[in-house]
């Protein structure tokens, strides 16, 4: 039987892309078929529509989750995208024929990988590397195939390609089963066309060199219906989404590698003009133009003498033009003065190159896309929509030098539309930390569109049609699945800088239902400052957070009550107390509707028993020192009582790590505290001043040089010493003597 | 006669290799060459000639060999830099050596260096006694190699004073040289070029003008990536430094040379070779090329006062000489290196620990 044309390609090759489109205009089929998902044919038009800027890529997922995805990207010199442009402008018809993508996605996923099992073939690339000698199969293949100038050579050529690596690898893949599949899928289609009256001649197949041999086989046979219907199947939906060049490059396990898409651009403008040597002069010269604009001086000259090294270094290894490799090694020497790190940045941005790609309006298929843009247009975001961070700051108060209300909030509905994409983990924008001057009212982001955001983004289309939407249904989510009230607690917060109302009195009604009775004293703190940060910056996101504050007090009451009896605990678990207890102390004191008095009750609490934590006790003594609720008296009273002889040192000392964990300015300012301090230490036992001592250190760790300059004065004062000497003893290093006995304390035996 | 020179060019020591190189030619050759490029390449990075094995002279850098080859034969001045003991002089005289034939057109760039060492003088006795003539002119190698169409080499550039550096400039960029004495030009012929080397530890004592930099390609040799390339290198560089100075005494084995070479490269990079322990640096550059000198050297004390092997005394004495250059710093960090690094490497050695010991 007589065979269609069938030509082999490299997935993304500039003169691949270049000689198919001449073979296509010679043999001027009347089908051409691509490999590529049979069931993405209605992208095609979309493909070609006249705005639409490359790179690109159709994303196909599936509809339930977990999501998954495939990708198949194109650039404008992939000779898949050539040759659909071709078609479309001789009018002839195109399809794709590899097997659907529903069944791609269905297959295992160690087999199917995002680029179609490519990536497993990378041993095969591996061994060819060490094949072709110093620079690996991808400088073989420019060389051989890129700098290919007549198309019978590159057809040949990549025939041969493909075909070596096929004997090579030959049923040693992990995914050959796979491979097999989609050739007898792929030869089916093949068939169909023909039943359908196409002559042999008028067809054209294009396909990755390697399935060549494959689709030529006379042997092989195609596939039958019964078996195209026993193959699995996922429900899936597919969409087109710009794609970056970054993306390209970093897939390099994408069947033929693409480690630098821009350059392989100035190669595909290269065999457009039929002049090779463009390539030279265009890639040196960007390099150049980059240095220039960060101000390293590279002149004229040097140029030339670059693009004269990198021909003669493709001479010496036997090419007739120059290859990336040439190129570098021609920058690096004569723009770069013999080292690649001062001119590394330069190389990135001409072989990987910033560019991304655009569809046009109502051509992405999830309503979710369509909504992303519609926002970024709405909110005048669009010039965020780059590949390079940009930084975005937000001021959430009224402009009120604008007319209308749209203009007067913009920043705020800025905010609250990035905030709805971080709530539905879209990698386009990330919180930056703000000073604390305007953390009320002010927002710092950092912007950056990719094509993994984009993806997260077609992923997310299962929540919702609109970002609003999917964000709400993601919000609504974490309620019901929430484990503790603190979760439910930062839905709330999440749904307040949102901006979404509803959820937010959803997360509300869940929070109640929760109960409250169960939770431990770290869960409520954590629970009541997230409210109360949501209270206290209501207004500025213009949302009513009224019914929050009967929670926020039940929830305040209820840590009150729980707290003495939770500091009955070991040191370990005093960490976390004191991080709570810093909370419900910052709640109360930001809040009228909190009863104070409550909160210093239970202070006093803790700080006055003997039987908890004495970290925790003295915490709570500081607190209520920083409050103003304890004076100098009671403070002696309970410095003499805490540090008095029979205490076991290490609990002594404890207490005083404890007080000396806030407000240290208070206590440095308390020339009485130093004396009782003076006094106890005077008062212990050698042993027991061993013991102390471990505590006390670790309490005035993190003093800083200047706090223990204020305490060497009050020492000073009391030993009526030079407040300086001391100050030189307290911040000075140790020296070896001292070192080695602080050494012999790390063996010390705390059990008693 | 040949046995009493005591060292001969590379041509010389090279002959038959460059010869059977020139027979096997089947590439183009550039004007003023003796061989094509890609056989110079095989002529530095070892490989076959007819049925002549080609032994490697400059080992682990292929690309920059390349490199440096293709600025020649774009007729552009190439300037090799890189730390002390890189084979930069190495590289150049070979590179000459196998294009032209002759590695002897040398300028030594020094503090005393004048421009007409650059350029050309005169015999002053002629001078005075018949006036301006070209007999009683005294070209200098430059000039030699411009009048030929063949590569003059400057050995570290940097030293030379500025204006001796600029005197370069004019004749790399006009490619002719002039004598207004004998109101003559001289232009270049074919295949006139200059390798310059410079060292980057001399960096800032005569730093190179913008203008001189820039009618050079620059190619920056680094030491040794690994230990098995610098293994290899040290033991070639060995054997044929060896075999014209007579040592009577064996080569080296291969655990006396990995010992070297790992002391070395661990004092070099402030980190031992599995990277699992910093170590202190030395003042010195410890070099391969210092590697080489301190195997010959104690192969010299080995055959002149031992048995011809180099015992772990040998070995150790050489050690102290090459690592400790400034008394004080340098013992310290010996020492230091001795204790936490050599002792705990176990019995193969332990002899070196314990004879370096001895005598720090």
């Amino acid at each position: 039987m007589k065979q269609p044309y069938i030509f082999g390609i490299r997935h993304l090759s500039p003169a691949g892309a270049w000689h198919l489109t001449r073979f296509l205009s010679e043999k001027q089929p009347k089908l051409v078929l691509i490999e590529g998902p049979s069931d993405l044919d209605d992208q095609i038009e979309y493909i070609t529509h006249p705005d639409t800027r490359t790179p690109i890529a159709i994303l196909a997922y599936t509809k339930e989750a977990p999501v998954r995805t495939i990708l198949y990207p194109f650039a404008e010199y992939s000779p898949e995208y050539q040759a659909i442009v071709w078609c479309k402008e001789n009018k002839v018809k195109c399809r794709f024929m590899d097997l659907p993508s529903e069944v791609f996605l269905a297959l295992p996923s160690d087999l199917q990988n995002e680029s179609r099992g490519e990536e497993e073939r990378m041993s095969v690339y591996d061994l060819l590397d060490k094949q072709a000698g110093e620079d690996g199969h991808d400088t073989f293949w420019e060389r051989t195939l890129e700098h290919a100038e007549k198309t019978e050579e590159y057809h040949q050529g990549a025939n041969v390609f493909g075909e070596h690596i096929r004997a090579f690898s030959e049923g040693q893949e992990r995914d050959w089963p796979e491979l097999l599949v989609r050739e007898a899928y792929m030869r089916r289609k093949i068939k169909e066309a023909l039943e359908e009256g196409f002559a042999p001649e008028e067809i054209v197949v294009v396909t990755g060199a390697y399935h060549v041999a494959g689709l030529l086989d006379e042997t092989a046979v195609a596939m039958t219906e019964e078996e195209v219907k026993s193959l699995p199947g996922k429900e899936a939906k597919h969409t087109l989404m710009p794609y970056s060049d970054y993306r390209l490059s970093t897939r390099s396990g994408y069947g033929a590698g693409n480690r630098a898409p821009a350059y392989y651009s100035i190669l595909w403008e290269a065999v457009k003009r039929g002049d090779y040597q463009y390539m030279a002069e265009c890639y040196l010269s960007r390099i150049a133009a980059y240095q220039r604009k960060s101000g390293n001086p590279v002149s004229s000259a040097e140029v030339i003498e670059a693009v004269r090294l990198a021909n003669s270094l493709a001479v010496l290894r036997g090419g007739k033009y120059p290859a990336l490799r040439d190129l570098r090694d021609a920058a690096v020497t004569c723009l770069g003065k013999g080292s690649l790190p001062s001119i590394s940045l330069a190389i990135a941005d001409t072989e990987i190159g910033t560019r991304i790609g655009a569809l046009p309006e109502g051509v992405s298929n999830t309503s979710i896309q369509e909504d992303f843009y519609r926002k970024l247009r709405e909110l005048k975001l669009e010039k965020y929509r780059d590949i390079t961070a940009q930084d975005l700051s937000l001021d959430l108060r009224e402009n009120r030098t604008v007319s209308t209300e749209k203009a007067a909030f913009l920043d705020l509905h800025r905010s609250f539309f990035l905030h709805q994409l971080r709530v539905l983990q879209v990698s386009f924008a990330r919180t930056a930390a703000v000073k604390q001057d305007n953390a009320t009212w002010a927002e710092q982001w950092v912007i950056r569109w990719t094509p993994e955001a984009e993806i997260e983004l077609v992923e997310a289309a299962l929540k919702g049609d609109t970002v609003f939407l999917a964000a709400s249904f993601a919000l609504k989510e974490r309620v019901e699945h929430a484990a503790g009230i603190s979760e439910i607690a930062q839905v709330i917060e999440d749904a307040f800088t949102c901006g979404m109302a509803e959820a937010m009195v959803y997360a509300t009604a869940g929070l109640q239902a929760m109960a409250v009775d169960a939770a431990s004293i770290v869960e409520l703190a954590k629970t009541a400052h997230r409210l109360s940060t949501v209270l206290q910056y209501g207004s500025i996101r213009r949302l009513d957070s009224e019914p929050l504050i009967p929670i926020l007090q039940q929830i305040y009451y209820r840590a009150c009550l729980i707290l003495p009896g939770e500091c009955i605990c070991d040191d370990a678990a005093s960490k976390e107390l004191i991080q709570a207890m810093e909370m419900i102390n910052s709640a109360a004191l930001a809040h009228e509707f909190l009863e104070e008095e409550t909160w210093i009750q239970t202070l006093t609490e803790v700080s006055h028993r003997d039987d908890l934590n004495t970290r925790l006790s003295g915490f709570a003594a500081a607190v209520l020192l920083e409050r103003g609720r304890m004076d100098n008296q009671e403070l002696r009273l309970e410095v003499g009582r805490r540090l008095s002889i029979g205490v076991p040192a290490e609990l002594g000392a404890g207490w005083f790590e404890g007080l000396a964990m806030k407000n240290r300015y208070a206590l440095i300012a308390r020339l009485s505290l130093w004396e009782s301090l003076d006094n106890y230490l005077g008062t212990l036992e050698d042993e027991e001043f061993k013991r102390a001592l471990v505590f006390l250190r670790r309490a005035f760790a993190d003093f800083s040089a200047k706090e223990k300059d204020e305490i060497a004065e009050n020492l000073g004062e009391l030993w009526g010493t030079n407040s300086q000497q001391v100050s030189e003893v307290l911040n000075g290093t140790l020296g070896e003597a001292e070192q080695n006995i602080i050494e012999s304390l790390d063996d010390f035996d705390f059990d008693f | 006669m040949k046995e009493q020179i005591l060292r001969l060019p590379a041509e010389q020591l090279f002959q038959k290799e460059i010869d059977a190189l020139i027979a096997a030619e089947t590439d183009p050759v550039p004007a003023g060459w003796k061989m094509s490029p890609r056989s110079v390449r095989t002529y530095i990075c070892g490989g076959k000639a007819g049925k002549t094995v080609i032994t490697p002279k400059y080992i682990g850098h292929e690309r920059l060999v390349e490199i440096a080859i293709a600025t020649l034969v774009t007729d552009r001045a190439l300037l090799l830099i890189g730390k002390p003991g890189t084979a930069k002089s190495w590289l150049s005289e070979h590179l000459t050596a196998a294009i032209n034939g002759d590695s002897t057109k040398v300028i030594q760039g020094t503090a005393g260096t004048t421009e007409e060492q650059i350029r050309y003088s005169w015999n002053y006795a002629m001078l005075i006694a018949q006036g301006p003539s070209k007999e009683a002119m005294l070209k200098s190698p430059v000039f030699h190699a411009m009048e030929t169409g063949t590569i003059a080499r400057v050995e570290e550039i940097s030293r030379c004073a500025s204006e001796v550096q600029d005197a370069l400039i004019s004749l790399l960029s006009e490619k002719r040289i002039s004598v207004p004495e004998l109101n003559m030009e001289v232009p270049a012929k074919k295949g006139f070029s200059i390798i310059a080397t410079a060292n980057t530890r001399d960096k800032g004592v005569n730093e190179m003008s913008a203008a001189l930099k820039r009618r050079f390609n620059i190619v920056v040799l680094p030491a040794p990536a690994d230990l098995e390339s610098e293994m290899e290198i040290v033991k070639t560089r060995v054997a044929q430094l060896s075999a014209g100075l007579d040592l009577n005494a064996k080569l080296p084995e291969d655990n006396v040379v990995e010992k070297v070479c790992t002391i070395f490269r661990e004092l070099r990079c402030g980190e031992t070779c599995d990277k699992s322990q910093k170590v202190k640096g030395t003042s010195g550059v410890l070099s391969t090329a210092e590697a080489i000198s301190l195997l010959c050297n104690s192969m010299a004390l080995a055959g002149s006062f031992g048995n011809g092997t180099i015992s772990e005394g040998d070995l150790a004495a050489g050690l102290q000489g090459a690592i400790i250059k400034e008394e004080e710093k340098d013992a310290i960090a010996w020492k230091e290196y001795l204790e936490n690094v050599m002792k705990k490497r176990g019995a193969a050695w332990s002899g070196l620990y314990k004879a370096c010991k001895e005598l720090v």
